[in-house]
This record gives C-alpha cells, sequence and structure tokens, in this order.
C-alpha cells in the first residue's frame, strides 16, 4: 500500500551466482520482501559491472557470465524501510545497499477492486474557494488550458474541480469574448476550486505558472461537507 | 510568483430575457463595464434557478429565462464606483459583494 508522497527508495547489488541456502540470494531477497507485504520489487540482471572484488562481470566474458550483477529495487515508505533494512543487511553477504529518498507520483493498482470500504477525508469548516479565469482558447503544451489545470489539480490531490464557460466577457487579455457561430470559440472559462487553505497554497504555484493571461481569485469559504475518497488508500485492507 | 492583493467580487443575478437599452442586459452590463475601464467581467448562464419573481427559470424552445450570473473582480474603489451604475440598469435581481484575494496575470503584455 504505496502512498503519494515521499519514501525511500532501496537498491541492492549482488551477483546473480551469490547463493544463499538452496537458491540464489537474489530470489531469497525478493521472497523475503514478498512475505513482508513490500509493494513491489523488481530484479534486473545487469549487462555488465564490477563491484567490491574489481573483476569485471560481463555477458561478453562466457566464463563470467554466471557472475553478472543484479540489480534489485523497491520503493516503500520510510518506516518500512528502516524495518526491513537490517534482515536485508544480514542476507547480503556479498553485495551493496544504497538507500535514497525519492518521490512517489503515482501509486496505482489498476486491476485490483478495492476490498474495503475506502477511506474517505473529510472537510469540514475554514476552507478556500479558488476561481481561476481564463481563455477556452488558451492552450498549454499542447492540450487546452482548462483540461490542463483540471489534470493537474487531480494529480496534486485537490478535492475538485469544475469548469464553467461563460457567454460573454473580457478581462486580461483585453478582448471580448463572445460566441461566434463559425469562427473559433474563445468563450471565457472559469475552473473553481474547493479546498483546505494549505492543499490550495501547495497547488497555486504551479497553476500560476502554467497561465499566460488570466486571473486567480481566492475566497474565504465554509466547507459544509465535502468529502474525497482516497484511492490510493482503497486497497489498505490488502 | 505574484502576491495575491485584496480586491473585492461582485456577483449579479438576473435572467436572460432582462433588456437594458434595446440590448440584453448582460451585453449592456459588460459594456459599460469597459466604458468605466473596470479590469474585466465575466457572464454565465445556469441551467435552471430561481429568484425575486419565484418562478422557475429554465430553458424553454422560444423563451430565455436561463439565469444569468455575472462576475466581476476589482479593487474596493473600482466596485464601489460600478455599484451604483449597474444598480440603475438593473429592474430585478440581486447583486453580492464579497471580499476576495486576487492574482493578476497578464504575461502577453509585459512582453
Amino acid at each position: 500500500m504505496l502512498r503519494k508522497g515521499t519514501a525511500k527508495k532501496v537498491t541492492i547489488y549482488v551477483n546473480e551466482d551469490t547463493r544463499a541456502h538452496l537458491g540464489p540470494l537474489y530470489e531469497a531477497i525478493l521472497t523475503f520482501l514478498l512475505s513482508k507485504g513490500v509493494a513491489g520489487a523488481t530484479a534486473t540482471r545487469a549487462m555488465a559491472g564490477f563491484g567490491g572484488h574489481q573483476a569485471m562481470h560481463s555477458s561478453k566474458i562466457e566464463a563470467r557470465a554466471e557472475h553478472l550483477p543484479v540489480r534489485i529495487e523497491f520503493i516503500e515508505a520510510a518506516p518500512k524501510v528502516d524495518e526491513l533494512l537490517p534482515t536485508l543487511y544480514d542476507m547480503v553477504t556479498d553485495g551493496l545497499i544504497e538507500v535514497q529518498d525519492t518521490t512517489v507520483v503515482k501509486a496505482a493498482a489498476a486491476e485490483r477492486q478495492p476490498e474495503a470500504t475506502p477511506h474517505r477525508e473529510e472537510i469540514r469548516g475554514k476552507a478556500r474557494l479558488m476561481r481561476i479565469y481564463m481563455g477556452e482558447a488558451d492552450r498549454w503544451k499542447g492540450e487546452s488550458l482548462y483540461e490542463a489545470i483540471v489534470k493537474r489539480l487531480r494529480m496534486l490531490d485537490v478535492a475538485g474541480a469544475t469548469v464553467y464557460r461563460g457567454i460573454l466577457g473580457y478581462g486580461a487579455k483585453g478582448h471580448t469574448h463572445k460566441p461566434g457561430l463559425w469562427v473559433s470559440r474563445d468563450l471565457p472559462v472559469m475552473v473553481s476550486v474547493v479546498d483546505t487553505p494549505e492543499k490550495l497554497s501547495a497547488a497555486l504555484p504551479e497553476i500560476e505558472a502554467m497561465i499566460g493571461d488570466g486571473l486567480i481569485v481566492f475566497s474565504d469559504v465554509e466547507a459544509i461537507r465535502l468529502v474525497r475518497a482516497l484511492p490510493e488508500a482503497a486497497d489498505a485492507g490488502t | 510568483m505574484p502576491e495575491p492583493e485584496p480586491a473585492r467580487m461582485l456577483r449579479l443575478h438576473f435572467v436572460e430575457s432582462d433588456r437594458h437599452g434595446g440590448k440584453p442586459l448582460y451585453e449592456a452590463v459588460v459594456e459599460r463595464c469597459r466604458e468605466l475601464g473596470i479590469a474585466g467581467a465575466t457572464v454565465f448562464r445556469g441551467l435552471e434557478g430561481y429568484g425575486e419573481s419565484a418562478e422557475l427559470h429554465r430553458h424553454q424552445i422560444g423563451r430565455h429565462e436561463q439565469p444569468i450570473v455575472v462576475t466581476i473582480v476589482d479593487t474596493a474603489q473600482n466596485i464601489r464606483i460600478l455599484i451604483p451604475v449597474l444598480e440603475n440598469m438593473m429592474q430585478t435581481g440581486l447583486m453580492a459583494v464579497s471580499d476576495v484575494e486576487r492574482i493578476r496575470l497578464e504575461r502577453s503584455r509585459e512582453l
């Protein structure tokens, strides 16, 4: 159950032919990680490399093809990694263990149906309303700006966004947005977003950087009930 | 990044069929705002609603009774000047003002 946000990435370098009990060490490590409920782990066979023994292992050198480096990678939350490291330290008799800070952008399991009731987060009381004004024809890296903004807000875990199309207006660009029958349309578009002040302040710099001409308006609102399901926590019961 | 500055938001609620000076009221309002040098105005059409006259405003063929909302964001000073002007143009409807913070992005003009 990997969550979005900061996490640790562990990389273990071993030799393909290093053995642990009856099988290869990398298999033993993968079995251990699976038994501990690690979200996922990958073992990759290298093309060539050298390590602590200062001997080149390469698939070109036939006699040493069995001795190729294997890299095992997995990403987990920091407390989980702390829990696993002592055992891994014990297991890796010959090799290298490295840990680095990382950020999980998306952890999705499409094929798995949520088994438990999805965890929900409720927002009540003090909240902020952000309205973003732009033109319908505004674009951002090849797609329409309002679509790009909604996608970005979704990625940033903002509770919700609604796009409204106006029928007339003018603003930062100075020209009047009017409906035309055959001409390309550039009607005003407004995206309204409600979430906690912290969520919106975090999203603001990213949204602001996407807009060329426009207006962002904030107001304080009272959230009566704003419930959102957290999809990444849906399989927490597995 | 530009800092948010305090501003005021004015919202006008009326119906699409309201007219002023021979044209739809929402067009007249937007034009008047432009003449007065107001930063911007946006007109939205609602799907359904009801208001002062207590009759339901919804789209019917041949009738334009859908609700209209005009939102205007500018400095408190400019909104104060604008309110009496628009009040004279509207017969029925609602005006609401609220405090907001705004960030104006005018990158194409800066270039």
